[in-house]
């Protein structure tokens, strides 16, 4: 029974961004992930938005950390090399009863400390966005975009370098509480540790069930999207929203250019009864693509190559009319454990500046002493297609693998998908490769490269390609051999 | 790429005639340009082995109307790779074309490095790729087990891997029609095909040898409405659909599976000459040519499934020949020839037309059109209108599929700017 | 008393729906040329159908050799014929055209090879 002074359950943008804040520090840290690699669930399944802080109530915990979240990204951003832009956002009034609420988002905004808000009439952001119908906009500049999964494979794999251990496929079964520290079970046996943080997203009452009576409930909400092909990055450059639909609790349809070139359509937004119910529906996708087209009139059907969703954690219930804000608090009956609560939107946002709040409460039971050595640069998963010709000469030079390419739609070579196979964390599936190298997310979706991606397992990794998954371990891509 | 510091560093090559591709249509047009006189032609291809897609497809069928003998995938590309290699034709194996422009300059790179190729003539032979699971946007969950039809066969055929037991198929292209037989003979448990025409999508000969020698239902005017399970998949919703496609209410069926392939259609593969600023057809997906299949960039030329997608592997050969061809003689007389004129005639698909090749005529005399209908239609004839005047009618031999038809015309002259439109009468 | 059957030709990619008296062999509709003809009739008489599939080889440079019967073979005899294909292995190298099996079944057709696997290094 190994003993951890932090144990982090849940590997989603929110623990990952912990364990490497923590991981600054003397600590034994363990980090316990249910799926089979790292941003498994809501921190995949997002807009990938670095919001401003104009939606969230004053005062609140989500305007706090949003706003300050926002900040951190610059540098956070710069140190894990991974892709930001920071596009601004129009938030769009169709009719004059939208435009007085655009006057109050920038209220909104101007008391969360949000700059260079600023009112402006439909031929300046035809200017901008020629594409776009509205009758004025409020254009928000500090709005940016990122990709979520690579950030939180980053933030996880840096953190492992810095001595974290990282344990996947991990469910976390019972925890007691001893004396002075918590005995966790597991599918991978039972471990010790003096703090736990509960960062396990839509999961996060099991957790708290296993201590303690909860007083909360989890309301699962289900967010669908629409991706379109990289030939209609053209429509729009920065992110397009609706006004809130405040009774809704949620921000609306919005078109979102993602960092790869692709746009995203949604999400939309239905309280479902399953915490892990992804499906996408038929109705839903046809109101996303309808809403899309009130907005982009040009948009075709046939422009959608993917659709997906992610699922919101909200605890309070879709009637409830107070400020839904997230919770982050030392448990009362249990001290040590740290619960973090309903972090849904702006979850990814606020993560850097949550981490930094995670810390602030350990520090206030445990002294904490910062490392000298702490290696704050991650650039494991440099691309190919982002290099200059000089710099792919010299890749090639010194490893030829770097001028084979799998897959061709992304332009990624043999010597990415060994790098993404070779990861920190040990995650071997079909998808681990794609959120770290960008094969198979194509518009093929993998139709020619995962042929060569399974080769690789093979040869490269002797792994036994009859048994390798798309992601959780139960979902096989394969049954066995042909002939034997 | 054409940044200086970085020329040093690139393999520079020279060439008549480069292919990129070197499926079928890549390899025979470019024995074609070789036969026609080019006298270095290379083949470009991103793959370690030499055919494209053929080499999978250990089925037979190849060759029956071009050589009046049935062959199997392996057995008809083997026939054009040994002549090709006769003809002293380079193939550049694992080399990913990145990227060409109207200089004839194709920038690539291969485990040697970067390289820039100059050519007198282009041929895009790329082929093209299969639709998937977003192109129709099914809704339901994400689980494994959800293949294109040709991923499937890629597996069993080349890497004894078996995708699964308990199959359903949505789609009855031809590469579905064949997965469905190959499946069934390894031992899997075939459900049935779903399309959601009226009609079989794939070629008669298909339907019959391959669902009903083996009793594979084909259930017509269905589709999936929704994929199920968490993991792996383990069933499919299917419901009727009406005559506008839209599923009908109540129809609902569950097929128990672990496994759907997606035969649903096939795309060309145009990156590189959208990039390149050829002008492409919306309704083949392919380069707008010319009747030397020429594209909109003097010196580029296309064939194969890039081009149009093709019913078989003989139609294509036929018409990349022609390609070949007329790229040797470009590469010959020098970039000048065969330069699109200011007379030329645009041409239209009319009423009942999918669409039809070439898109543009720059000479009298006899054509070759190929061309598909909106939907099977039998009993028809068909007019070709130059400027609303008829200058030929032809009765459709067969047209009880949607297959590619091929008709020649006899083109008289004609004033500059001539539109001619092909019409289906019924 | 109907003895009229219809049957799709496969020889080639028309595929023409041919009517034929399945007693007297009489082509009522539909063939477009000879070989259609002769096609409806033996359809009637003993279908017959060319087997393509793949067998096992070792020490190839792949795992799989691809196969057919190099002449049509009875359609009730596909599945025996598989059988025997799915218990057959092979070492390579292997050309095109090699004879794998002869005289499968006393049906008078080999089993041959449609590619050549080489010996993998």
């Amino acid at each position: 029974m190994r003993k951890f002074q932090i144990a982090i359950i849940g590997g989603g943008v929110i623990g990952s961004a912990i364990a490497r804040e923590l991981s600054k520090y003397f600590l034994d840290i363990i980090v316990f992930e249910k799926g089979s690699d790292v941003a498994s669930s809501t921190s995949k399944a997002n807009s990938g938005v670095i919001h401003s802080g104009i939606n969230s109530p004053p005062k609140s915990l989500k305007a706090r950390f949003c706003v300050e979240g926002n900040r951190i990204f610059h540098q956070l951003a710069k140190e894990l090399s991974v892709p930001i832009k920071w596009t601004g956002k129009y938030v769009i009034a169709k009719n004059e009863e939208e435009e007085k609420e655009l006057v109050k988002l920038k209220d909104i905004g101007i008391k969360n400390k949000v700059m260079g808000l600023r009112l402006i009439e439909t031929d300046e952001v035809n200017f901008n966005e020629p594409n776009i119908k509205c009758k004025s906009a409020l254009w928000v500049p500090s709005a940016g975009i990122t990709l979520p999964y690579q950030l939180t494979i980053a933030l996880a794999e840096n953190s492992v370098m810095n001595g974290v251990k990282f344990l996947l496929e991990t469910i976390v079964i019972d925890i007691k509480k001893n004396n002075n520290y918590f005995e966790i079970k597991t599918n991978k046996g039972i471990f010790k540790s003096d703090f736990i943080i509960n960062a396990a997203g839509l999961n996060c009452i099991d957790i708290v069930k296993m201590l303690e009576e909860p007083d909360f409930r989890v309301y699962p909400c289900r967010g669908e999207y629409l991706v379109l092909d990289k030939k209609y990055a053209f429509l729009i450059k920065s992110l397009i929203y609706q006004i809130p639909q405040e009774k809704f609790g949620f921000l609306g349809v919005h078109i979102t250019p993602t960092v790869d070139g692709n746009i995203l359509l949604g999400p939309t937004s239905e309280y479902i009864a399953e915490i892990n119910d992804t499906r996408t529906t038929k109705q839903k996708i046809n109101i996303l693509l309808k809403e899309a087209k009130e907005i982009i009139p040009i948009i075709k059907d046939k422009a959608v190559i993917n659709a997906y969703s992610g699922i919101r954690c909200k605890i309070y219930p879709p009637e409830y009319d107070g400020i839904s804000d997230f919770r982050i608090e030392n448990s009362r009956v249990n001290p040590g454990l740290i619960n973090l609560l309903g972090i849904e939107s702006p979850g990814l946002t606020a993560a850097p500046a949550i981490a930094k709040e995670v810390v602030k409460i350990i520090s206030k039971n445990i002294v904490l002493s910062k490392k000298t050595k702490f290696v704050s640069k991650y650039d494991k998963y440099i691309k190919f297609s982002d290099m200059t010709n000089e710099r792919k000469s010299k890749m090639i030079n010194k490893n030829a693998s770097w001028g084979r390419i799998i897959c061709r739609c992304e332009n990624v070579t043999e010597a990415e998908v060994i790098n993404a196979l070779s990861n920190p964390l040990g995650a071997k599936t079909l998808s681990s490769i794609k959120y770290r190298c960008r094969a198979g997310m194509g518009r093929c979706q993998g139709g020619f490269c995962t042929q060569h991606i399974v080769r690789i397992m093979g040869e490269e990794f002797n792994l036994d390609i009859t048994k390798i998954n798309l992601k959780s371990n139960k979902s096989n891509l394969f049954i066995g051999k042909t002939r034997v | 790429m054409e940044k200086l510091g970085c020329e040093k560093k690139l393999i520079n090559v020279t060439n008549d005639v480069s292919v990129i591709g070197s499926g079928p249509a890549g390899i025979v047009a470019g024995i074609s340009a070789r036969e026609f006189g080019a006298k270095k032609v290379i083949i470009i291809d991103r793959n370690n082995w030499i055919g494209g897609i053929l080499p999978q497809c250990i089925h037979d069928g190849f060759g029956i109307e071009e050589m009046g003998i049935s062959l199997t995938g392996p057995e008809y590309i083997d026939k054009y790779v040994e002549k090709a290699k006769n003809l002293g034709i380079t193939v550049m194996k694992e080399t990913t074309v990145l990227k060409i422009n109207n200089e004839l300059e194709i920038f690539a790179v291969s485990r040697k490095g970067l390289m820039k190729i100059k050519s007198k003539s282009i041929i895009l032979a790329m082929g093209c790729r299969e639709k998937t699971r977003g192109n129709l946007i099914i809704p339901g969950d994400r689980p494994s087990g959800i293949y294109t039809a040709g991923l499937a066969q890629t597996f069993i055929n080349l890497y004894n891997i078996m995708p699964g037991k308990n199959i359903v198929i949505l789609g009855s292209g031809d590469v579905g029609l064949i997965m469905a037989r190959r499946l069934k003979i390894e031992g899997a448990n075939v459900k049935g095909v779903i399309e959601i025409l009226p009609y079989p999508n794939g070629l008669p000969r298909n339907v019959v040898q391959c669902l009903k020698d083996y009793n594979i239902p084909l259930l017509l005017s269905h589709t999936i409405t929704s994929i199920e399970g968490k993991d792996r998949i383990n069933k499919v919703i299917i419901s009727k659909v009406d005559k506008n496609k839209k599923p009908i209410p109540d129809t609902e069926k569950i097929i128990k599976c672990d496994t759907l392939l997606l035969s649903v259609g096939l795309i060309p593969e145009n990156e590189i000459s959208r990039n390149a600023g050829i002008i492409l057809d919306d309704s083949t997906g392919g380069p707008l040519v010319n009747q030397y299949y020429r594209t909109t960039i003097p010196g580029i030329y296309a064939c194969g499934n890039c081009l149009q997608v093709y019913d078989t592997v003989d139609l294509l050969s036929i018409h990349a020949k022609i390609a070949g061809k007329q790229s040797a003689k470009n590469a010959i007389k020098g970039k000048n020839h065969n330069n699109y004129a200011e007379k030329n005639i645009i041409v239209k698909p009319g009423t009942g037309i999918k669409y039809i090749i070439p898109q543009m005529i720059n000479k009298t005399g006899i054509i070759d059109f190929s061309f598909r209908l909106e939907k099977p239609n039998k009993f028809s004839k068909i007019s070709f209108e130059l400027n609303k005047n008829e200058i030929f009618r032809g009765n459709l031999k067969y047209s009880n599929s949607t297959g590619i038809i091929n008709m020649k015309v006899k083109i008289p002259n004609y004033s500059p700017k001539s539109i001619l439109e092909v019409i289906l009468n019924e | 008393m109907n003895d009229e059957t219809k049957i799709t030709c496969i020889l080639c990619p028309i595929g023409c729906e041919i009517r034929i008296n399945k007693k007297n062999l009489f082509i009522i509709e539909g063939a477009k040329c000879e070989k259609g003809i002769e096609y409806s009739k033996n359809e009637v008489l003993d279908p017959k159908r060319i087997l393509t599939s793949s067998i096992l080889i070792k020490n190839g440079i792949l795992p799989l050799i691809s196969v057919k019967t190099n002449k049509p073979i009875p359609k009730d005899k596909l599945f025996n014929i598989l059988e025997i294909l799915k218990k057959t292995s092979v070492n390579a190298p292997v050309e095109m055209g090699e004879k794998i099996i002869r005289n499968i079944l006393n049906t008078g057709s080999d089993i041959i090879a449609t590619k050549t696997v080489k010996k993998s290094k």
